[in-house]
């Protein structure tokens, strides 16, 4: 594959346990502050075992937005819309497009739809099934921002985001678009809550966005390199893949490290001892926690605030679980 | 506006699964002979649904993963199954089982591996307990996850982007596969959608009256009563000129997306997404609607979408509407969701190089918004371009154009 062209970050929004701003994250993340956590209760029978939850608080009334679609809709889409509508701010490009990155969707409702479909098969909810399809958020942001273009949702691990930027950017090389938000989104169902657990039961699952207004040009951060993606098919091939990328990555002087380390060392030390960062290295995710399909848009909009804020550079490690790892080199 | 690229871009490639075959000939006979494939649904409980039949696969029995031990691929859903053998086909096809020189694979899917999200679920709802086994769900029923187990049986390392638009996915895999062709990001990239019939999505059309409580879709029917569910998938090897030996079968000309921001799961009642996806998709291809000699339709055979998608057709193809023959495979093999974009594309490139058009089947009367040319049965016919249409809930409209090599 070629490699990538600069790309030029506009805006950054985010939506995290933090609070539903960029800022918010960034100065949770810079303080290192403890964020309150709650233990997750099924909604159907219980448990015996603790799950526990680093819920996205209340939104402040200036970012409630209202829309007909925006009536019945589940967090992940609310989640979405904001950070999305922070990184737009006041741009008006004449063409904007749209990807939506996700990885368990739009779990809430499916989980809900599910159980009805099992305790009362003729009576589910013809209104939850549609919000259980993956693209409906990208339906209901395209609807409130009037983008009848190009939009598209994609799947897949965090660092999926790294093919949607390299999307954006064939979009706006072939003049589809002249501007494109990239949104990854996750909400923390008990469900999905309860999943991750059996990956690790210290995990605390968390919920969010993070949002990237894309151009080719113009004032802002720029995306200098996309890294990857190292594919892998096990655990053994993922160190390797991991110590390939960092190879491949270039690492600026005086560039940060921002990897993607809950701080858990079974689950953190392949990504740390790929990269041997002898700089700055900042985990948000221990502060957040495990933020699931969100985790690298929020470390790339938190790459992007430093570069804007500090003028500082950094390289964000992406590196997947299953499929493939990406970094990504983001300049002030 | 967008920038025509003169590259053209070529198809050497394909292969499809579907309740009417595996492979081009077994599905090329089936359409040859009218037939349609719906039976009642045995895997989970349809008592209480209104529609009790889907199309559905009869997996091979015999081991199909070469590189997983059986109890791995005891953790593989049918889905990715069916896509494997897609690929297979088309990759044999393209010469190019060995994977080399591939770029990229985008894949389309609509509810991934679902099935093992409703065993999760169900094993939930079972226990209070941590289960043994749960992580294993987690972990595949992830579409990126199976995704993983076919690039390790295909014995390659690359980029696997999944699109997940609904109805839409699979020709917006093909699309997206044409736009990184073009954009000089790719020389050879494989697409390719994929579903299979779970629990959550038949009860979810059921619930929405969307099923026909008949059993038997009817696109283009005055009195169609809803649509099927079917399964299956469908890949494709698309490279750039210039850079492939091979024979050609096809040409990807092309391709435009658009959102329908009427409803989220209703069309406008004018197509208005269709008419610009259609202009824009043959504006690309540099071909005008009176070029177009074959049209498989979205046609689910539900009251709205036919409508919907004949204003569309009639709207865009003026005065040359008459002339455009028009089916909907789905007559015959139901609806395959994420898989449907990708199967109707590659049955018009079969169509493109057998010169047959396949039926729109179990008309009765015709609705009067079809001043096209339905195709009421197998016939054969000239055929040098063809156009198929997805549209998607969320809005997603997709419209790909093909031509003879």
């Amino acid at each position: 594959m070629n490699t990538d062209a600069p790309l030029t970050i506009r805006g950054i929004g985010a939506v995290s346990a933090a609070g539903w701003s960029a800022a918010d994250l960034v100065a949770a993340v810079k303080t290192n502050r403890e964020l309150p956590w709650i233990v997750s209760e099924r909604s159907i029978g219980s448990r015996d075992w603790e799950c526990r939850v680093r819920p996205v608080p209340a939104p402040p009334p200036e970012k409630h937005v209202k829309h007909p679609r925006l009536r019945r809709v589940s967090n992940v889409s609310r989640f979405a819309i904001s950070a999305g509508l922070e990184a737009l701010g006041n741009a008006k490009p004449e063409s904007l497009g749209l990807i939506v990155c996700l990885m368990n969707g739009c779990v809430a409702f499916t989980n809900r739809f599910y159980n009805e479909v099992i305790d009362e098969p003729a009576l589910a909810s013809p209104i939850l099934f549609p919000e259980t399809v993956f693209n409906a958020p990208a339906s209901h942001i395209a609807a409130y921002l009037g983008i009848s273009g190009q939009v598209t949702t994609l799947i897949g691990e965090p660092n999926i985001v790294a093919e949607a930027m390299r999307m954006a950017s064939d979009w706006m090389k072939s003049g589809l678009v002249e501007q494109c938000l990239v949104i990854a989104a996750e909400e923390a169902d008990w469900l999905s809550t309860e999943a991750v657990g059996y990956y690790d039961k210290r995990l605390i699952v968390t919920e969010g966005a993070g949002a990237l207004l894309l151009a080719l040009d113009g004032d802002g951060p720029r995306i200098d390199q996309i890294a990857g993606p190292m594919a892998y098919h096990s655990n053994r091939e993922r160190v390797t893949a991991l110590a390939q990328l960092a190879s491949a990555t270039t690492q600026p002087e005086g560039a940060a490290l921002i990897d993607s380390a809950v701080g858990l060392p079974r689950l953190d030390n392949a990504e740390r001892e790929a990269w041997s960062w002898a700089g700055e290295t900042i985990s948000p995710h221990r502060v957040l926690g495990e933020s699931m399909g969100c985790a690298s848009a929020l470390q790339l909009v938190l790459a992007a605030a430093l570069a804007s804020d500090d003028q500082r550079s950094s390289v964000v490690s992406m590196p997947g679980t299953n499929t493939a790892a990406y970094a990504c080199v983001i300049q002030p | 506006m967008p920038s025509d690229s003169p590259q053209r871009l070529l198809i050497t490639g394909v292969g499809i699964v579907t309740p009417l075959g595996f492979g081009w000939q077994e599905n090329e006979a089936s359409f040859a002979a009218d037939r349609m494939v719906f039976r009642p649904v045995e895997m989970f409980d349809v008592s209480a649904r209104i529609a009790k039949t889907a199309s559905l696969i009869d997996l091979p029995t015999e081991r199909l993963y070469r590189s997983l031990s059986a109890r791995q691929e005891e953790r593989v859903d049918r889905g990715s199954k069916m896509l494997l053998l897609a690929l297979r086909e088309a990759l044999k096809q393209a010469k190019r089982e060995d994977m080399r020189d591939v770029d990229a694979i985008v894949i389309g899917t609509s509810a991934g591996a679902m099935q093992l999200g409703e065993r999760y679920c169900r094993n939930v709802r079972a226990s209070t307990k941590r289960q043994p086994g749960q992580l294993t769900l987690v972990e595949h029923y992830q579409p990126h996850r199976q995704m993983t187990t076919i690039t390790k049986e295909l014995g390659w390392h690359g980029p696997v982007t999944l699109v997940s638009n609904a109805c839409a996915s699979g020709a917006n895999a093909i699309g997206i596969a044409m736009e990184m062709i073009r954009s000089g990001r790719a020389k050879r990239v494989i697409a390719a959608g994929y579903d299979a019939v779970s629990e959550l999505v038949f009860a979810g059309f059921d619930s929405l009256r969307a099923l026909a409580p008949s059993g038997i879709p009817r696109p283009f029917d005055a009195a169609r009563d809803g649509l099927a569910l079917g399964e299956g998938a469908a890949a494709m090897v698309i490279e750039a000129d210039g850079f492939t030996s091979n024979d050609a079968i096809a040409e990807a000309s092309g391709y435009h997306t658009a959102t329908d921001l009427h409803h989220l799961t209703q069309p406008d009642p004018e197509g208005k997404a269709a008419i610009r996806t259609m202009t824009e998709a043959c504006r690309q291809a540099g071909v005008q609607p009176s070029e177009i000699d074959y049209i498989n339709s979205h046609g689910t055979g539900t009251p709205f979408n036919d409508v919907a998608e004949g204003m569309a057709i009639r709207a865009w193809a003026g005065d040359a509407t008459p002339g455009i023959a028009v089916s909907s495979t789905k007559s015959a093999m139901g609806h395959l969701l994420g898989g449907a974009g990708a199967v109707e594309a590659v049955i018009c490139v079969m169509t493109l190089n057998g010169q047959w058009l396949p039926g729109s089947l179990n008309i009765r009367e015709l609705d009067p918004v079809a001043t096209f040319d339905v195709v009421r049965s197998f016939r054969h016919a000239k055929v040098k371009v063809a156009l198929t249409n997805s549209f998607g809930f969320g809005g997603t409209n997709a419209t790909v154009v093909m031509k003879q090599a």
